[in-house]
């Protein structure tokens, strides 16, 4: 059954590319501040985010949600419309209690003297960001 | 205002014209999968899409849509053989 048909195979495709997000966070971060060896931190790097660019192939590209997302309003049917507007209320309440997670987190941290993120997360939370209406759609949609 | 489940003939009113759902899609102006989940009740079209079907197949919307589940069209056309018809 091929993924477009299969929800089960894209749910798992969705845990498997934000696994491999927060894999990779624990990773870098971990390595940074407990001094990890450097290639063993960039093995371990490269490798979720091997997982993370294959897992998004496969449920984003190839399942054409990437283009369902990024198509003009004009171009999509009522249906699709309806679909969108409703991943995209979920993507926002979504992201925000991520956003609010990570600046509690920062903030707790930070009050012992240790602010633990850089650059990095950052650029992780634009992909999430990105990516996480056509996601909801991949875990809700029957057929996409 | 809770939305109720349509009941429809779209699937065998397509096959009886020889449509596959890609050829009812573009006659529509939807996604061939839209025409899936339309036939599965699993999508409310809008009353615009409705009068679009409506005018594809040349039937009147009470025939194609119904809030109640649908008698068989061989059953509306020629009874069920009880009422003693022909």
């Amino acid at each position: 059954m091929d993924m477009r048909n299969s929800k089960l195979q894209r749910r798992i495709g969705v845990v498997v590319n934000f696994a491999s997000l927060a894999l990779f966070l624990v990773i870098y971060y971990s390595g940074i501040h407990l001094g990890w060896r450097p290639l063993l931190l960039a093995t371990g790097a490269i490798v979720t985010l091997a997982i993370a660019a294959a897992s998004f192939l496969t449920v984003h590209v190839s399942t054409g949600l990437w283009k369902l997302g990024h198509s003009h309003i004009d171009k999509l049917d009522e249906r699709q419309i309806q679909v969108t507007h409703e991943a995209l209320r979920h993507a926002y309440a979504t992201f925000t209690v991520i956003a609010l997670a990570i600046i509690g987190f920062n903030a707790v941290a930070g009050s012992h003297g240790h602010y633990v993120f850089d650059v990095v997360l950052p650029v992780i939370l634009v992909y999430v960001a990105h990516v996480l209406p056509a996601s909801i759609i991949a875990w809700r949609e029957k057929v996409v | 205002m809770e939305t109720r489940k349509l009941y429809n003939r779209i699937s065998i009113l397509r096959l009886e014209r020889g449509l596959s759902r890609k050829d009812l899609a573009e006659m529509i102006g939807v996604n061939y999968q839209t025409v899936g989940y339309l036939e599965r009740s699993e999508y409310n079209p809008s009353l615009d899409l409705a009068f679009r079907i409506s005018e594809v197949f040349g039937l009147p919307i009470e025939k194609i849509f119904s809030t109640q589940p649908l008698r068989p069209l061989s059953e509306e056309l020629f009874g069920t053989g009880d009422e003693g018809g022909d």
